[in-house]
């Protein structure tokens, strides 16, 4: 089995006994407001660390937001080629609606005009599982990219694809990834004790961000839920969210 | 990053300021917990600073929330709203007729009685139409004004979901009304209550933060309290804080403790996650207790450890397990280093 890849978080690597195997898709789930978006983000920024390829793809937030708020966070997140894969508002005029064309580029944090992307007045951009899939197949095809992050799951299924296509078209989705040689992190929105999205039972791995509640305000644990294929800690270890440093996990004693 | 004032001084001190503006968010919390008059603050804020404010009601007809605010002594009446409380359902086989543009937008001011429905054909609302109606509004005001909204409030989601959507679209249609919003470039409170704890709704999905106002009976008397549950791309206030409703609307203490005991631990239902944690640290806490056991055979001091082992049961009992958790995994950890070091040693 090939070396297992660092992913920018010390705690998170003793945790998975290394890092991630390679060339596989993971999910990172957890309530909405866990840090996920920041978890990916350092994947990423770890990959840019070592000369490797990476892309963010965003469905949630649109990703002027996202470089302000990692910015805000102390990170300069602008070598990070983002995806804008946000819909436009959607027509309800008999006007046309244009599938994500996969003439659409990736293009730096660094490099993004100040404010929202606004809708185009007569055509909207509509993204579909589908043209998505196409989009990413293309970008993959000029440039090899060794680390993805797609935001979220859960927007792609929402938003993206219709109700009864929901688990063939997500299953499909993930082995394009795997056949695409990416190591990839899909995050899914999944409430504390909800039930679980079907990208849970096709990743090879899905670490879980959970948030609790104490008297002292709100409280951050991290674990892995499973890992095929490899050993790995099977805590829950209480994490925590710090300003330029980002995820802190503590794992007791000295690696602390 | 620019931020807005919600008008609650309480409140923008746990936002570390304010909201972040252009964004939008939600707001969440039972039945007269505050939510409606929350939002009627963050757009009086508005008026004061005088900006452009538009509210959009599908839970109360306006003249009743127009008596509802009188009590807090505010002059609402130039705030611009959105009447899209449904008609009474005409229950024949007559064609119920998508609002378009015959829904009702006016000042505050020149709200009257409640509208009668019509006889003849009822109004149907939807997201889409409430959106054309926004859109058009926005469009007035620029052209009479060369001004933007800066602040809506949709009051609320829960119900523009319940009474007037149908099909399979809803999360679609709520995804494109908040770009919608965000487009147009207002900072948004959208209230709301989530319809199950299984799955999360489209707008807390979207939403970039999350202000919860909780309500909850302590002695025979009811308390409240707000807590901001997340805000993206800034540093907030964690815990929940002391509210009240007053004369001046919602008061909010950013510095006195809520405490997290009997009923208020019920009300904020988090008791599948504290299970799982409580085993996992008791389990912990019962290892070290054996291998502290086995370390006194060994003529290995164990002071450290079972100062740290001491101390996480006691923030243990404290329900504060995040602590709890910490320390125990530190005493299994120094413990661990002191019988590897033994063992090196030899015998």
């Amino acid at each position: 089995m090939s070396e297992k890849l660092p992913t920018g978080i010390p705690g998170l690597d003793h945790m998975l006994h290394g890092g991630f195997i390679p060339l596989r898709p993971y999910i990172v789930s957890g309530p909405t407001g866990s840090g996920k978006t920041i978890l990916c983000t350092q994947f990423l920024m770890e990959g840019l660390r070592r000369g490797e390829q990476v892309l963010h793809v965003t469905l949630e937030e649109p990703p002027n937001e996202i470089r302000d708020n990692m910015t805000a966070f102390g990170w300069d997140v602008g070598g990070i080629p983002v995806l804008d894969a946000t819909s436009d508002i959607r027509r309800f005029e008999p006007t046309p609606i244009m599938e994500i064309s996969s003439e659409e580029e990736p293009t730096p944090f660094g490099m993004l005009p100040p404010r929202i992307r606004k809708s185009p007045e007569f055509e909207a951009k509509e993204v579909t599982i589908h043209s998505l899939q196409n989009l990413l197949k293309v970008l993959f095809s000029r440039r090899p990219v060794d680390r993805v992050v797609i935001d979220s799951m859960t927007a792609l299924r929402y938003f993206c694809m219709k109700d009864f296509e929901a688990g063939t078209a997500t299953q499909s989705f993930m082995r394009f990834l795997s056949e695409s040689k990416v190591t990839s992190l899909l995050t899914a929105d999944v409430p504390e004790g909800g039930q679980l999205p079907p990208e849970t039972f096709i990743a090879r791995g899905e670490v879980r961000l959970h948030r609790l509640r104490d008297d002292t305000g709100i409280k951050r644990f991290i674990s892995i839920e499973k890992y095929k294929g490899s050993s790995h800690e099977d805590i829950v270890y209480p994490m925590e969210i710090v300003p330029g440093r980002g995820i802190a996990i503590h794992t007791g004693g000295s690696r602390d | 990053m620019d931020v807005v004032s919600t008008g609650i001084p309480g409140l923008d001190a746990m936002l570390g300021g304010g909201l972040v503006a252009r964004r939008p968010y939600v707001v969440t919390g039972p039945p007269g917990s505050g939510k409606t008059i929350l939002g009627m603050q963050f757009l009086m804020e508005g008026r004061r600073n005088g900006e452009d404010v538009f509210h959009i009601t599908l839970d109360e007809p306006p003249n009743e929330i127009k008596e509802n605010m009188s009590q807090f002594g505010w002059d609402i009446d130039d705030i611009l709203i959105l009447d899209a409380t449904p008609d009474i359902r005409a229950h024949k086989k007559k064609n119920v007729i998508d609002v378009g543009t015959s829904l009702d937008v006016r000042a505050m001011g020149d709200v009257g009685d409640i509208r009668k429905s019509q006889q003849i054909r009822s109004l149907e609302v939807s997201i889409h139409s409430v959106q054309k109606m926004l859109k058009q509004a926005a469009r007035d005001l620029q052209k009479t004004s060369g001004r933007n909204f800066t602040r809506v409030v949709l009051d609320s989601m829960t119900s523009l979901r319940l009474f007037t959507m149908g099909g399979e679209d809803i999360p679609i249609l709520i995804e494109s009304f908040l770009r919608f919003l965000a487009e147009q470039e207002v900072t948004a409170l959208i209230i709301s209550t989530p319809s199950s704890r299984n799955a999360i709704d489209t707008e807390f999905l979207v939403a970039r933060g999350e202000i919860k106002l909780h309500k909850w009976i302590e002695a025979n008397a009811v308390r409240r309290g707000i807590s901001v549950e997340r805000f993206r791309g800034a540093k907030f206030d964690e815990q929940i804080r002391p509210m009240a409703i007053g004369a001046g609307g919602l008061q909010v203490d950013p510095v006195s403790e809520v405490r997290l005991r009997g009923p208020m631990q019920l009300a904020i239902d988090q008791d599948y996650l504290e299970g799982r944690i409580i085993e996992e640290i008791l389990l912990i806490i019962d290892q070290v207790l054996a291998q502290m056991e086995q370390a006194d055979k060994m003529g290995v001091t164990t002071t450290e450890t079972s100062v740290a082992i001491t101390r996480s049961m006691f923030q243990f009992n404290r329900k504060r397990y995040s602590e709890a958790m910490r320390l125990a995994l530190q005493a299994k950890a120094l413990l661990e280093e002191k019988l590897a070091a033994r063992w090196r040693a030899g015998p």
